[in-house]
């Protein structure tokens, strides 16, 4: 695709101070529980006691006599009113994604996500029932007192008990819990690989289920117009945005999507798990219609713990083919994604079977993937889905066949690196990868890390009673996403540039850094640009955000509208001066004429427009399949207090290749959440159930560990702008990478640490009882530590 | 949360009329374990009775080898004061550890207490230290005081004051926090005074607990070493996702010996 | 019900509510003071925290009636007209808020750890936020803005 020339481009790489900032500092922003309505009522859930339980009987009678309780309403209302399940667009569909089938290789089933299900509650916390009633208060009572019964059946919490047989089955239609097995790579040319190899490492991994954990808990306003039919819902999402959310929540409802208006202003946080709907806000605007009055609905955090999309839960075997000199061969690896109840997305998944081979020149490989119900909730994508699981195993297991065969582990990696002469390099599953300089990242990263410092502070800390340990990873991730993006330009003549997209941020900057965009490819003060989002109303196309598309989407759809919006102004100054449209430049932002002495801005054209009763004002659409691939490394160093087991991340350094950075203040932000949320999964974060009852014993913020401002490293972090060749502006994308990478690098960091005593391997999250435990098994001899935590898997069983 | 009756009683007899006259009725004091309670509906109050306004609650004075500190106290004030930190400097250090600001702004030492959360940092104190309890109507000593998890001996009615802490000669708590909560997964409080050795273990059992094996050990000989063989049967012990029976009985042994150590190493200031 | 009086960004409101109203329900819902938000229900992530007499409090771990007579500062009674509190400016400064949902409540803990130590150390402000979560920002720019405001704080008196 032809480059935008940059020479121009004054905004572009500025550390441009936050449009959206006023408004939250000052407490004016919109969340999804900041909107009330004169006459509202309130609706709560009653959720299901039972991980895996047939529903036998509702009986709502008390409830429904019980104070102010407008309704209660249960799955069979919900039939007798045609409801549909939600389409979740579960299985990736874009041109590049990976293709993965059902068993045998049909289509996949992915359940049926009905709004309330009136067969079964299939997870823990699932809603079977709703209460609608004038305060919340009152609708909680009356949702205790709704009596249901249930027949409990044995639950599923592991993938690997789904498949046994006479597992009990999550749903009739897959009578053995599988509702995805592909295979990638050829098959033939591994085994040959394999054959000839001098060395082979093969290992298992799990990587846990977590939680992307928002701090703004589901909440949203539901109402409903009589007199024209249409409905609204004031709500905060993410991920795929309001114009497809709308299509989904309308098509669940059995309405016409024109009827429905989505509001979602200001959303507090998201990380994957809004970009799915939620079955409250749907039955919020059903119920709006159904009793006439507006429903507010607002989650509890415990509510939001129990029931809110989760991530990861990969269990990975995998295994690498070496010659003797340290080159890699080929590569073999079979992934089993956990998908919960009910499938909301495949996306991890296929996101992940394309880069099991990482940064490196793997010249054969092959992947069995596969997907597994069982009753825990339905797994989304979460920053940076299916990326941090294979780049854990890949990255571990270099580290491991370094430690095996006597490598030095940074010189086992540059060996086999993909040089930049090479790209557009495909890898051995087929994925296409853009451009990169891994090396180059790679002595950047030790750079600002310090590396030579290492082995001083290793000492010092040995003094203090402290194992040191020095990690490193590579990472490499795909950003594709949602192919459509449409740019709505329109000057108006009070002098404002409009730019209406179909984004959905959650703390991205997209209101500056799309402004900043605009402002140099129109040539335009940053001041007078509006990016307007999040309203239904006036947001008709677009993609949303999710997978890194924003930035690069919708810069690529303005670069695309500019010039129709330029040509316009030159027709126009044409008009005006009276002189041939040929006869007028754009130059430095103002339209001129040779034939004429008086010259125009964008804004003053857009006066004369209005003057004419015109309007400067272009729509553009853009469909942009090709993926690209965002790259980097991180160095970290641990701390362990070996009595306790009590890890100390130290040192934090990362280096990101985002392509052309827009906004670098924004961008290095979000590479430091990015790397927060991958501490959290390597050394604080995970779901535990009982294994008694299925009921999650980590459901509020005192059970389940997140990092904190005393438990974070100060963080280092560059940028790498390798320009993408497949975008007018050279972007890749910011704000999942470092996720991807850290994971590695801190388990990395922690089995250096610990090396002393022989331990390989540590499960995530390596928590101070995983870490003590797994220093007295060494101790006592025991291998249990170099074993995965989750059960093994045949090749094509 | 259910609807209550609120009352703001001015004397600590008219708190126990009003508390006496309810159906259920709860005392509140700053709050910080009742209100999350009510909210969830664990706890389900008709009367709801705020000792707020009740003057000579809250306060810390010094009386000779005592330290008596008011039960209305923030954890702000025990943990910023000098005359905390001058007395019984790792009482000062272990609330300023508990929680966090915000919350220690709100949570008082009587609520605190009273609720006698089993992994609480509070109890270990009291115990170790050989603290008194007083409330309106006796003195209860802390060993008899701290009965089972979120229980305690206090009667219907009867309204903690102030608690009175003997200065030690030396004292030192260490605590391994589960990094959720930042409450104690093991904590160990060692104090000692005129040769005697106290040590109390909050976090590891239903019920914060006396060591009494160390105790005599370190009676013998106030150091580490001396501690260094004892080792806690796993039995009895707390087993949640945080710690198994025999971690926690291991980081009783570590956070003591770290605890001998750092109270050897701060005698008791002049 | 019950009858409090509170003076919310120095101005007296006073209004009956039910006892078991919160503060930040009362702060919220009978104000309209939608600044300060909910982020969780067992008092850990902070984004509830006002100022009460200028301590730093969690709202939705106070009943209304225990500020009766209190004097409340929000969010919303930081910033003068048009022109940001220095904390406020340093935030943006230092782009110390993505979403923006924890954000309230991290200046509310601030302006006390402010107040309480005029020219805090970086681990004065990590200790000092311990009552605040954030799954943006990993800290690092919310320790930098609290660093910042501090010294613009001290410049200004």
């Amino acid at each position: 695709m032809n480059q935008v020339d940059a020479s121009s481009f004054h905004e572009i790489g500025r550390s441009v101070r936050r449009k959206e900032d006023f408004r939250l500092l000052t407490g004016k922003g919109h969340f999804a529980d900041d909107y009330n309505m004169p006459g509202q009522a309130w609706t709560v859930m009653v959720r299901s006691p039972h991980a895996h339980a047939r529903i036998v009987r509702i009986d709502a009678a008390k409830a429904r006599a019980m104070p102010g309780v407008l309704a209660v309403f249960s799955g069979a209302d919900c039939a007798a009113d045609g409801l549909r399940p939600f389409n979740h667009n579960a299985v990736p569909s874009t041109k590049y994604d990976m293709k993965l089938t059902g068993p045998g290789g049909g289509s996949v089933f992915v359940g049926r996500h009905m709004l309330l299900p009136a067969d079964k509650a299939r997870y823990f916390g699932e809603a079977v029932a709703m209460v609608v009633a004038e305060s919340r208060e009152q609708a909680e009572d009356a949702a205790d007192a709704v009596a249901v019964d249930y027949e409990p059946l044995r639950f599923l919490e592991r993938t690997e008990d789904a498949v046994v047989p006479g597992a009990p089955a999550v749903w009739d239609e897959a009578p053995n819990n599988v509702l995805v097995d592909a295979f990638f790579g050829d098959h033939a040319a591994t085994e040959r690989a394999f054959a000839a190899a001098d060395h082979v490492i093969g290992h298992e991994f799990h990587v846990g289920r977590i939680m992307p954990l928002p701090l703004e808990p589901r909440a949203g306003l539901a109402h409903y117009d009589a007199a024209s039919g249409n409905y609204t819902l004031y709500f905060s999402t993410g991920g795929p945005g309001i114009v497809r959310q709308r299509r989904q929540f309308a098509a669940a409802l059995a309405i016409d999507q024109e009827k429905l208006r989505l509001v979602a202003l200001d959303t507090g946080g998201n990380f994957g798990t809004k970009n799915r709907p939620y079955v409250e806000h749907a039955l919020a605007l059903w119920a709006a219609r159904k009793l006439g009055r507006p429903i507010k609905y607002r989650a509890t955090r415990h509510e939001s713990m129990l029931t809110e999309y989760q991530g990861r839960d990969l269990a990975t075997k995998v295994e690498l083919a070496m010659r003797k000199d340290g080159r890699f061969l080929a590569m073999r690896a079979e992934n089993v994604m956990n998908v919960g109840a009910h499938c909301v997305s495949l996306s991890p998944l296929a996101k992940g079977a394309g880069l099991i081979t990482g940064s490196y020149d793997i010249p054969a490989a092959t992947l069995r993937a596969r997907g597994i119900f069982t009753n825990t909730v339905p797994n989304n994508v979460m920053r940076s889905s299916g990326r941090p699981e294979v780049t854990f195993a890949i990255e571990r297991l270099i580290d491991m066949a370094a430690a095996e065969f006597g490598f030095d582990r940074i010189a086992l990696r540059r060996q086999n690196l993909i040089r930049p002469e090479q790209f557009p390099y495909t890898n051995a599953v087929g994925s296409t990868y853009d451009s990169a300089t891994f090396e180059a990242n790679m002595d950047l990263g030790m750079k600002i890390a310090d590396w030579g410092g290492y082995e001083k502070r290793r000492q010092e800390a040995a003094a203090r009673g402290r194992l040191r340990g020095l990690g490193f990873a590579n990472y490499i991730e795909s950003s594709t996403g949602s192919p459509r993006e449409r740019a709505e330009i329109t000057v108006t003549p009070t002098g404002r540039v409009e730019v209406v997209l179909g984004t959905q941020p959650s703390g991205q900057s997209h209101e500056t850094s799309f402004a900043q965009v605009a402002a140099d490819l129109l040539c335009v003060p940053i001041d007078n640009v509006e990016i307007i989002l999040g309203d239904t109303e006036v947001v008709k196309e677009g993609g949303g955000s999710h997978s890194g598309r924003s930035m690069r989407h919708a810069a690529t759809v303005l670069s695309l509208a500019a010039p129709e919006l330029i040509e316009q102004g030159k027709a126009l100054a044409a008009d005006i001066l009276g002189v041939a449209p040929a006869d007028v430049d754009f130059a430095a932002g103002r339209f001129v004429s040779t034939r004429a002495n008086r010259t125009f801005d964008f804004l003053e054209l857009a006066k004369e427009a209005q003057a004419r009763g015109g309007v400067l004002k272009v729509v553009k659409d853009n469909e942009m399949h090709t993926p690209v691939f965002p790259n980097g490394c991180a160095v970290c160093e641990v701390e362990v207090d070996p009595a306790t087991g009590r890890v100390h991340l130290t040192r934090y350094a990362a280096v990101d290749d985002v392509g052309r950075c827009i906004n670098p203040m924004t961008v290095d932000g979000q590479t430091h959440g990015s790397i927060a949320h991958g501490v959290g999964e390597a050394l604080f974060e995970q779901i535990c159930l009982d294994p008694a009852s299925g009921r999650p014993l980590t459901e509020s913020f005192e059970e389940y560990g997140m990092p904190s401002s005393t438990t974070l490293p100060p963080l280092t972090t560059e940028i790498v702008e390798v320009l993408s060749p497949t975008n007018p502006l050279g972007i890749k994308s910011g704000s999942e990478g470092a996720t991807a990478g850290a994971p590695a690098a801190i388990i990395s960091g922690l089995v250096d640490a610990l090396k002393d005593f022989g331990i390989r391997d540590i499960a995530m999250p390596a928590t101070p009882l995983a870490v003590w435990q797994a220093i007295e098994n060494a101790k006592a001899g025991s291998q249990a530590n170099n074993k995965a935590r989750h059960g093994s898997w045949k090749w094509r069983a | 949360m259910d609807d209550f009756n609120y009352h703001e009683p001015r004397t600590l007899a008219e708190a126990a009329v009003v508390l006496h006259a309810a159906r259920n009725g709860v005392y509140i004091a700053g709050g910080m374990s009742l209100i999350p309670a009510l909210k969830h509906r664990r706890v389900r109050p008709s009367d709801l009775i705020d000792l707020r306004l009740i003057d000579g609650l809250a306060g810390i004075r010094r009386e000779a080898d005592t330290l008596v500190i008011g039960a209305m106290t923030k954890h702000a004030d025990v943990a910023g004061l000098d005359i905390v930190r001058n007395s019984i400097p790792d009482l000062a250090r272990l609330v300023g550890e508990m929680a966090d600001p915000s919350v220690r702004n709100r949570a008082t030492l009587g609520g605190s207490i009273a609720h006698a959360d089993p992994a609480s940092d509070y109890p270990p104190a009291l115990l170790a230290l050989e603290a008194i309890i007083v409330t309106d109507t006796r003195r209860i000593a802390a060993a008899e005081f701290f009965t089972g998890p979120f229980t305690t001996g206090l009667r219907k009615g009867e309204i903690i004051t102030a608690v009175n802490f003997p200065i030690p000669d030396n004292a030192a708590y260490v605590k391994f926090a589960n990094v959720a909560s930042r409450y104690a997964i093991v904590g160990v409080f060692v104090a000692r005074r005129a040769g005697k050795v106290c040590v109390a273990v909050t976090g590891a059992k239903p019920c914060v607990f006396r060591f009494g094996e160390m105790e005599r050990a370190l009676e013998n000989s106030f150091t580490p070493d001396a501690i260094k063989a004892i080792v806690m049967s796993a039995q009895g012990l707390t087993a949640d996702i945080h710690g198994t029976p025999e971690y926690r009985a291991h980081l009783i042994g570590v956070m003591a010996q770290r605890a001998v150590a750092s109270a050897a190493a701060k005698p008791r200031p002049a | 019900m019950a009858r409090v009086s509170i003076k919310v960004n120095g101005k007296d409101e006073a209004c009956e509510i039910k006892p078991r109203t919160l503060l930040v329900e009362f702060l919220r819902d009978h104000l309209g003071l939608t600044g300060t938000h909910v982020g969780c229900d067992t008092t850990q992530c902070g984004c509830c925290i006002v100022l009460i007499d200028g301590k730093a409090v969690n709202s939705c771990t106070m009943l209304a009636v225990q500020a009766n007579g209190a004097d409340v500062t929000t969010i919303e009674g930081l910033a003068d007209g048009g022109k940001l509190h220095p904390m406020q400016a340093a935030f943006r400064e230092h782009h110390a808020l993505q979403c923006g949902f924890c954000t309230p409540g991290f200046i509310m803990s601030a302006l006390e750890l402010v107040a309480k130590k005029k020219n805090p150390t970086e681990a004065d402000i990590r200790y000092g936020l311990l009552g605040n979560m954030c799954r943006c920002t990993g800290y690092e720019n919310i320790i930098k803005a609290v660093k910042a405001g501090a010294e613009a704080m001290a410049r200004v008196g």
